[in-house]
């Protein structure tokens, strides 16, 4: 059949500009530099096992995968019933709704961080400490910004959307009737929610904490904005290395690590779905 | 209010989901009412109105080549992710060939990979080559993060194409490439148009990849907004802020009139 012929171009172009530099990045990561900066023999994994051995960059490996998980488990809990608010509204208020929750994502990350960073400022002059003490909730003011704390809010702003559309479109799936059944059956709410919502919406779960996981894990303008010194991602580690240190190959490993990381929860993510270990909506 | 919900439940859904309207229009209200507050520093709350830093913007060099950059870099990377993605999704629904499902995956895999070292990954390649050129590296570097956008879109409308109207048109004597421009092009032009405005918007806020491509001569919005944020904080920050954010709500509402904004988001 010859329209197979048509996707020849783009294979060609991202082989050559995705998948090779890929290859390349993982081979640079089990050579050695010279002084001059050159790559080449011998083989090493040392650049492996200084990220293990170095405490400094064992903290930011677990730092990330950390912030990674909290995120991912705050944005479902809070993605649920706003997706199922989206779904089982009048359709003005699944429009809205679906309008408020998506037009940040188009808004540059470096926009919604600097916001973050206005609200969370150090200080009464910040935002949220002037609505804690106006409000006497405290006496003095909290500092946030600069912890990892700030990283997590600023990610769970960033990567909300991505829980909550997939949750959406798996409980719009879901028959109605069903929770009807239920309900009419006598179940109160939260046993309805537990029993009949809850189960036949993990395909949506499932893709949706993958995302929100992935994304932050290879953030670096978030923790770079609103971390500061004291919770530095692997990105941000990453971009240290090869633009202040200049060490490709340690730059390079580290990259590998977080590559591994996503592939690894995308996999399981993928053989949850498709080896159809969860129940799917009818 | 709906009946489904009813009672307590019905009110901690209420709650929950106002809580995180507020917390999402926060930040970029509070950036909208600072970018016109009188005073030097940022405080709380914003004091006086004035519209100075935005004269200052756009009497800002950097800023101003910065946005004219951007916007062609996303230009060039609509109109070059369309020419490899739409026939590339083309290929993807209607070819008939073994392995469909593994060229779709490695297609998508961009979408998966960590933008920041797609990014990295890629300067490796670019400085080995000897390739100096800025505006060519970061043209290169969008158009592999965006590609996977314009072919998810196109596949998804092109599967929902009645391929019995395109089989009727070749039957009375057109031409393929007719056949296409007249009966296929039409039924799938808003997902092409919502895969365009996606690489357009994609390519615009780009900063994972655009961090390693850009050099000092040529720096998109983003970087220039990062470097002003973090090393010299300049007071005119906030103005920059609101002009991003107001182009994003014109993009977010051509997207919701082009094909909804579910449809387009939809995996």
């Amino acid at each position: 059949m010859t329209a197979g012929y048509l996707a020849i171009p783009m294979l060609v172009f991202l082989s050559y500009f995705f998948f090779y530099p890929a290859l390349g990045l993982l081979f640079s990561s089990i050579q050695t530099q010279n002084s001059q900066g050159i790559i080449g023999r011998p083989f090493t994994l040392a650049h492996y096992a200084r990220l293990i051995d170095v405490d400094l960059y064992a903290r930011v490996f677990w730092n990330t995968l950390r912030i990674s998980v909290i995120t991912s488990v705050l944005a479902t809990v809070l993605a649920y019933p706003v997706a199922l608010v989206m779904v089982k509204s009048r359709p003005i208020v699944t429009r809205i709704i679906t309008l408020i929750v998506i037009a940040p994502l188009i808004v540059s990350v470096v926009v919604r961080g600097y916001g973050w960073q206005l609200i969370l400022t150090n200080g009464p002059k910040g935002m949220l400490n002037w609505l804690l003490m106006t409000l006497h909730i405290v006496d003095a003011p909290v500092s946030i910004l600069y912890t990892e704390k700030a990283v997590i809010i600023g990610s769970l702003h960033v990567f909300f959307p991505m829980m909550v559309l997939p949750l959406a479109s798996a409980l719009g799936k879901i028959d109605p009737n069903l929770e009807d059944a239920a309900r009419m059956l006598g179940a109160p709410w939260w046993k309805v929610f537990l029993r009949v919502t809850l189960p036949l919406s993990m395909p949506g779960f499932v893709a949706g904490f993958t995302l929100v996981f992935s994304l932050t894990a290879g953030s670096f303008v978030i923790p770079a904005i609103l971390g500061g010194a004291s919770a530095i991602m692997l990105g941000n580690l990453i971009e240290q290395q090869i633009f202040v240190v200049y060490d490709w190959p340690f730059g390079a490993a580290i990259a590998v690590v977080l590559v591994g990381v996503v592939f690894a929860v995308n996999g399981f993510s993928m053989w949850l779905l498709e080896g159809r270990r969860l129940r799917r909506p009818a | 209010m709906n009946e489904r919900f009813s009672g307590f439940g019905a009110w901690i859904l209420y709650a929950i989901t106002i809580a995180m309207m507020i917390f999402i229009m926060a930040p970029l209200l509070l950036v909208m009412a600072v970018s016109v507050s009188d005073s030097y520093f940022v405080t709380f709350p914003p004091q006086g109105f004035t519209l100075k830093w935005y004269a200052k913007v756009l009497q800002d060099r950097d800023f101003i080549d910065a946005m004219r950059l951007s916007i062609l870099l996303a230009l060039g990377t609509t109109v070059g992710s369309l020419l490899f993605g739409v026939p590339a999704a083309f290929a993807l629904v209607r070819g008939n060939f073994r392995g469909v499902a593994a060229i779709k995956g490695f297609l998508l895999s961009p979408l998966i990979f960590p933008a920041l070292v797609t990014g990295l990954a890629l300067l490796q390649v670019l400085s080995k080559l000897g390739s100096q050129d800025a505006r060519l590296n970061l043209l290169i570097g969008h158009i592999v993060v965006t590609s996977p956008y314009v072919i998810r879109t196109v596949v998804t409308s092109l599967q929902l194409v009645d391929e019995n109207l395109e089989d009727a048109a070749r039957t009375l004597g057109a031409g393929r490439l007719r056949t296409f421009w007249r009966v296929t092009l039409p039924q799938i032009a808003s997902g092409v148009a919502a895969g365009g405005l996606f690489a357009f918007m994609v390519s615009f806020d780009n900063y994972p990849v655009t961090m390693w491509l850009a050099n000092s001569e040529y720096s998109p919005v983003p970087l220039i907004l990062m470097r002003q944020l973090v090393n010299v904080f300049d007071p005119s920050v906030p103005a920059m802020s609101t002009i991003i954010i107001l182009m994003a709500m014109v993009g977010v509402l051509l997207l919701e009139k082009l094909v909804g904004l579910r449809r387009a988001l939809a995996a």
